[in-house]
């Protein structure tokens, strides 16, 4: 079932998106979600033109999560903004951006290669080649692991359990941060599940849907479905521990594409926390947590929030003795995926995550939690903390 | 399957006010919200009852709440808890640093962007009219390239109305935007949280208006819920400013949702956002469940009790098809004219209230749901704000007034 | 006293046409309407300009007519017609032997009907059915009522033809049984004064017969209703006929960011029985879904309803069944000279009517000029230097909408007041993308009295939030350039929002009361423009 019919009949022009809209907070460039989705999608069926200011969303969902009328803003806009390329090319950055999975794979074939990726890239941004190339020098690009999140399970002894899971990596756990991964694994581990991966999932094409690569995400989209149906016909579930890999797999295919077996196995995909939660839910999860003495302030992504199922890595964390969690409750950290590695987004990115940033000061920790891989570099980067991933926490109080 | 004492449905006003009060009353509650609410839509202002059916203004929201009909939800309220819901109401905005003034014996008539004045009863500082009996002297102050806001209506209605026949002088403040989008009210108080942008604004208006005055704003005095921006500006310029009521969107609602929200966290309320609730589990009479339904899955969330809060027709909360409303989580049964002519009035404007505003689901003393034979539907669900059926917020000005009172008293019911 | 050399009495597609005609053969011409221009009926229909298709079998006559006039209004009214081109597309349940005749009749007209697969037409037009039998493309346009009206006005003028609105005409003066003059009353101020004239033409539309009254003549105008609806944006990119004979409800015609649906037809009880009913609207959804089976999920805007002005010589003829073709009737066979009626017709022959009847007026003035309103344009287009300097100031999706709107003459003003003052580049209406500068222009234009006025003009209003929030922006606008015609602002509020609920009222349910909840909790709840006033108190 389509759940969400992408026209802008619901749409009162009411105002509320635009003031939850964290570009629209700090720029004046960009004329807001309502005027550049459902006001203008009226226009867009009668006339040809292209609203510059389109470039400015960033994707991050706030305006459908405000929206009183359950109207697809960000979605309108992607189409639209697929829409607006197919008079003009892309540039060599949006390509660069939106294809992190195949430049990530050209740098694992050589050897040494994502030593010398990073080295580029940090050279780069040195040298302002980055800059050059439209992307921001000011920010470390995300460096790629020494050693793949694939290639480091393959190499790890599972116990074997009767209990599986399927595993959606995703290309930043793959490539960039694998010990998410790998600590998702320990804890399905602890909680008697064996975890499967399927090697042959690709990239889910958010960042391509994010640079105007509609067509393009939508093969990917082809690709992922099959084989997320292939393992719910064999009823395993599948989890994603990236927010924008779940939001994409479970509901941005059904807005932008129409494939057989999408919403069924939408119902089949879960966020690695909520699982967990499930499981606590049902008096099924492992809770010989150690204590870990510690405050921690949780970021919730806006691309969790945009799922409907709340902060579930909160409530777990909550289950760990000694561990205070804070939810910062700052709104949007600005990177938006592939938005903030834009030269001419950055000022914007680093504007809009100000308020977490001085939020995360204020607060006086060290580590801060959030589910999401660029906004924990996002964090990273303005607020000068060390970041994790939830489960990263409760592998540590699994294994203290 | 997520455990809570309380879920409440909606995160209005309405439904902030219930969580804050059930959290108060020690409940574990989550509130599953969709959409933001109005409040950033119609402002921060609680009005609680302007006039009666009959288009006449009340004394006062007191003396008013004595003369409602049976059907109106304050009846089934009562004075006491209306009145105790204002205190609740006061005392959260004094603890959070953003007192609200203004009492049920008092009837506030504030200034608005149509040059008219409205009945209210409970505003933040930034709107209250007492500095107006102070002073002869009010500049209609407007800010350059404001669209939704024009200071020479204000200035010329105004001093036609009783209370405001003062000397009139318009001033108006450049923020100095040069490109970029149209400019909201939402720009405006941006800029005004900025050191810059107040200095600014401060400097131009000492050049324009004499100390002393009452300056009325549109409501652009910062978008976080504390007063420093108006205390700032009244100190530098040595007037009293008061902030009127102007279009979408609404800043001192803006303010009073961020404030709700803060206290919520720090409360412990468990808030999912784009949580689309379509159907309850339903056993003898009681909602064991209710199950939201998103682009993956159906989730479950049980509960001892459930608020209803989703606001009517605009929130989703009741659906209105050719001639038919339907209230699409419990089908609870929801009072409307039978054939859709009656539905509404052929004035827009008239001394009748509408009937489409008035249609919501009955309710009794407890404010849970009503059945077709005047029993009572389901033990454990409330009802609050616009799903209530029998008052026209608009015509009787209660706007965010019956969402405090219900949303407080199916708190105080759980 | 002022005086005309002769009288339109009614702003409608035919006295706008007759204007633009005289004036330009160098007639001292004067245009009265009783309210706005095209108020009535020439802008409560579905704005199809017809290829004749829909004539093709009943009337051969009357599609020739259409075939060639679309081909002329295409020409010269390039910036009021959109060449959408038609589909006319058979059902299972629509007779498949009136299809032969149609095809039949359309290539004896002269109307180019091109079949094409249901499966081309699916992927030109994705939403239609899939229930498609047969389709054939015509040539089918889009036409705007306002836009026609106003273009032809602005035309007329550089001519010297004169317009006065809001003047109800309540007598006619004659002498020795010939035209004096005119009586009429100022809708507004109430004020009465006489004009006097050589010749009057009665091109009142559904109120012909009233005016035809006044002179003591009797003319049958039988007012038909047709009742239509809005739709929130484009279903198709065409326009949507059904191929059977002509009945309710089933033309859809895309118009600029909208798409109206038509037409119901029964007996109106008086030419200003204007208000639509739920009742129609639904029976016309059922219909409709038959050619759009998604057409409930889609959010209307409004309806409306106009009264086709059926004349006949026999009073007993009515509705569909009475003839569409035009007659003018020279009321000097009734013994008063100087006068003649225009009855009948249909929008799309509105140039050729208005030809015929003033060559007819022509004849009695002894003015040899021919007719030129087929082959210059209405309006000049904007040379591509303005195009290029607009498209600085207008926001995306603007300038084509306001040059076509507007013409070349009066783009130029709006967009150097653009240039000027920033704040004129300002929307003030975000729905239909109206700025400031140009609401000031429509405000300033000698035949504007309130903001339903403008809104005829611009479009501002129009779109997804009816008003909600450009009409308040509008009263601003007009009260800082003291153009408020002497009315309050709340009144202007008022005025306004009460013309678009009356087409709201008969479909509130679903995304329509939602906003009105919104409009009402704006202009009611939150601005009190109602009016409880503290008078007890204070």
């Amino acid at each position: 079932m389509k759940i969400q019919h992408n026209n802008p009949d619901s749409c009162t022009a009411c105002t509320a998106c635009i003031a939850q809209c964290p570009v629209t907070a700090v720029t004046r460039k960009f004329r807001g979600p309502k005027m550049v989705g459902p006001a203008l999608e009226r226009m867009r069926l009668s006339q040809e033109d292209t609203e510059p200011s389109l470039e400015y969303c960033s994707n991050c969902k706030n305006c459908d999560i405000a929206c009183p009328s359950g109207v697809p803003i960000s979605t309108l806009n992607m189409l639209a903004r697929a829409k607006s390329f197919k008079n003009r090319s892309h540039s060599l950055r949006d390509d660069m951006l939106a294809h992190g999975e195949k430049m990530a794979k050209l740098a694992e074939k050589i050897p040494g290669g994502a030593f010398l990726a990073n080295l580029g890239m940090n050279l780069g941004g040195s040298l302002g080649l980055m800059n050059l190339a439209g992307i921001a020098g000011e920010r470390p690009l995300p460096s790629y692991a020494a050693e793949s999140f694939l290639r480091q399970f393959k190499k790890f002894k599972q116990q074997s359990c009767p209990d599986k899971v399927v595993f959606y990596p995703g290309c930043f756990i793959n490539y960039n941060d694998p010990q998410v991964g790998m600590d998702f694994v320990a804890v399905m581990q602890a909680n008697g599940y064996e975890v499967i991966v399927e090697e042959d999932f690709v990239c889910c094409g958010s960042p391509m849907v994010a640079t105007g690569y509609l067509d393009e995400a939508g093969e990917q989209a082809r690709t992922n479905t099959e084989l997320l149906k292939k393992w719910r016909q064999q009823g395993y579930p599948v989890i994603t521990c990236c927010t924008s890999c779940g939001l994409m797999l479970k509901q941005e295919y059904q807005e932008l594409y129409d494939i057989e077996g999408m919403a069924e196995n939408a119902r089949n995909l879960y966020d690695g926390c909520e699982f967990l939660l499930l499981l606590a839910d049902k008096g099924k999860l492992n809770t010989h947590f150690a204590a870990l003495e510690e405050k921690v302030l949780y970021h919730a992504p806006c691309h969790l929030r945009a799922q409907g199922f709340g902060l579930p890595a909160l409530d777990l964390l909550e289950l760990i003795p000694g561990l205070r969690v804070e939810n910062a409750g700052a709104g949007c950290c600005g990177i938006a995926g592939n938005y903030g590695f834009k030269a001419d987004k950055y000022d914007i990115s680093m504007a809009i995550g100000e308020k977490l940033f001085q939020r995360i000061k204020d607060s006086g920790v060290d580590t801060v939690v959030s589910d999401c891989g660029t906004c924990r570099l996002q964090i990273a980067h303005g607020a000068k903390v060390e970041t994790v991933h939830p489960l990263t926490l409760l592998r540590r109080a699994y294994e203290r | 399957m997520r455990q809570s004492d309380v879920i409440v449905i909606g995160g209005g006003f309405a439904g902030l006010t219930a969580a804050a009060v059930a959290a108060k009353r020690g409940k574990t509650v989550t509130v599953l919200s969709k959409g933001v609410g109005t409040l950033t839509i119609s402002g921060g202002t609680i009005d609680l009852l302007g006039c009666g059916s009959d288009g006449r203004p009340f004394a006062s929201p007191a003396a008013g709440l004595a003369l409602v009909d049976p059907d109106h939800p304050y009846s089934k309220i009562g004075k006491e808890a209306v009145q105790a819901a204002v205190d609740f109401f006061l005392d959260l905005c004094e603890t959070a640093g953003f007192p609200y003034r203004g009492n049920l014996q008092e009837m506030k008539w504030i200034p608005t962007a149509a040059g008219t004045i409205k009945p209210t009863c409970l505003v933040p500082k930034t709107m209250d009219t007492a500095p107006l009996a102070e002073t002869d002297m009010v500049y209609a102050v407007g800010f350059h390239c404001l669209k939704d806001y024009y200071p020479h209506i204000v200035a010329k209605n105004l001093q036609k109305l009783p209370g405001y026949d003062k000397t009139y002088h318009i001033a108006m403040v450049d923020p100095r935007f040069t490109a970029g989008r149209d400019v909201s009210a939402l720009d405006i108080a941006r800029w005004l949280d900025t050191e810059s942008g107040r200095q600014d604004c401060i400097e131009q208006l000492r050049n324009t208006v004499k100390p002393g005055a009452v300056l009325l704003l549109p409501p652009v005095l910062g978008t976080r819920p504390d007063y420093q921006v108006l205390q700032e500006l009244e100190q530098a310029v040595r007037c009293r400013i008061i902030e009127t009521v102007a279009l979408p969107p609404a800043m001192t609602g803006f303010r009073l949702r961020n404030l709700l929200l803060d206290h919520l966290k720090s409360a412990g309320v468990r808030i999912v956002e784009q949580a689309f609730v379509a159907k309850a589990i339903v056993e003898n009479g009681r909602c064991l469940a209710v199950v939201t339904q998103n682009s993956d899955r159906e989730r479950s969330y049980s509960a001892q009790a459930f608020i209803l809060a989703n606001g009517g027709f605009y929130g989703g909360g009741l659906l209105a098809e050719p001639g038919k409303a339907v209230e699409p989580i419990f089908h609870l049964p929801v009072k409307a004219p039978a054939s859709q002519t009656q539905w509404s009035n052929p004035r827009l404007f008239s001394r009748e209230q509408q009937p489409f505003a008035k249609i919501g689901i009955a309710v009794d003393s407890t404010l849970r749901p009503l059945a077709e034979n005047g029993s009572l539907a389901l033990e454990n669900v409330y009802i609050a704000g616009r799903s209530l059926a029998g008052y026209d917020f608009c015509f009787e000005k209660s706007g965010n007034g019956v969402a405090l009172a219900s949303g407080y008293q199916a708190a105080m019911m759980v | 006293m002022e005086k005309a050399s002769v009288v339109v009495i009614g702003g409608g597609a035919t006295g706008v046409g007759i204007l633009r005609d005289l004036a330009m053969r160098g007639v001292d011409v004067l245009l009265l309407e009783q309210r706005d221009l095209v108020n009535g009926s020439s802008s409560r229909y579905h704005g199809l300009l017809h290829s004749g298709g829909r004539y093709a079998v009943k009337d051969a006559a009357a599609g020739k007519e259409c075939i060639e006039e679309n081909t002329i209004l295409r020409k010269i009214g390039k910036h009021c017609v959109e060449a959408t081109e038609g589909f006319f597309i058979r059902l299972p349940e629509d007779d498949k032997a009136f299809e032969e005749k149609w095809v039949e009749g359309c290539r004896k007209v002269g109307i180019p009907a091109i079949p094409i697969s249901p499966e081309e037409a699916w992927r030109l037009e994705p939403n239609l059915t899939r229930r498609i039998q047969s389709v054939y493309r015509v040539p089918d346009a889009a036409i705007d009522g306002f836009r026609m009206a106003w273009q032809n006005v602005a035309s007329a003028r550089r001519y010297g033809g004169r317009v006065r609105t809001y003047s109800e005409v309540v007598a006619i003066e004659q002498s020795n049984q010939q035209i004096t003059g005119v009586k009429i009353k100022s809708f507004l101020t109430g004020a009465v004064e006489t004009i006097a004239c050589d010749f009057i033409v009665n091109a009142a539309g559904s109120w012909a017969g009233k005016i035809a009254g006044l002179a003591g003549i009797q003319v049958h105008v039988q007012p038909d209703r047709g009742t239509l609806l809005a739709f929130n944006h484009r279903l198709s990119s065409r326009v949507i006929n059904r191929l059977r004979p002509a009945s309710d409800g089933d033309i859809f015609v895309p118009h600029g960011s909208i798409t109206i649906l038509g037409t119901t037809s029964s007996p109106a009880e008086s030419p200003e029985d204007n208000l639509p009913s739920t009742q129609e609207v639904l029976a016309m959804m059922k219909i409709g879904e038959a050619t759009f089976e998604n057409l409930g999920q889609y959010r209307l805007l409004r309806a409306f309803t106009g009264t086709r002005p059926l004349y006949s010589a026999d009073p007993s003829a009515k509705g569909r069944g009475a003839s569409r073709n035009f007659v003018i009737l020279d009321h000097a066979k009734d013994n008063l000279t100087g006068f003649a009626s225009i009855v009948g017709g249909k929008f799309t022959t509105y140039r050729l009517m208005a030809e015929k009847m003033s060559d007819l007026v022509c004849r009695y003035l002894k003015i040899t000029t021919p007719c030129r309103t087929a082959e210059e344009p209405l309006v000049e287009d904007a040379s591509p230097q303005l195009l290029a300097k607009a498209r600085q100031y207008f926001p995306a999706y603007g300038t084509e909408l306001a040059a076509s709107r507007l013409g070349a003459e009066r783009l130029e003003k709006v967009v150097n007041s653009m240039e000027q003052d920033p704040e004129k580049r300002q929307l003030v209406c975000e729905c239909e993308n109206v700025t400031l500068a140009e609401i000031e222009t429509a405000a300033k234009d000698s035949t504007s009295y309130c903001l339903s006025d403008v809104r005829r003009k611009t479009r501002m209003g129009m779109g997804t939030c009816q008003g909600a929030f450009c009409i308040f922006r509008s009263v601003g606008a007009v009260d800082s350039q003291n153009l408020a015609w002497g009315q309050s602002t709340n009144d202007l509020l008022k005025e306004f929002l009460q013309g678009r609920w009356n087409g709201i009222r008969p479909i509130l349910w679903g995304s329509v009361l939602r906003e009105m909840e919104l409009t009402r909790g704006i202009y009611e709840g939150m601005l009190n423009i109602n009016g409880v006033i503290d008078n007890e108190t204070k």
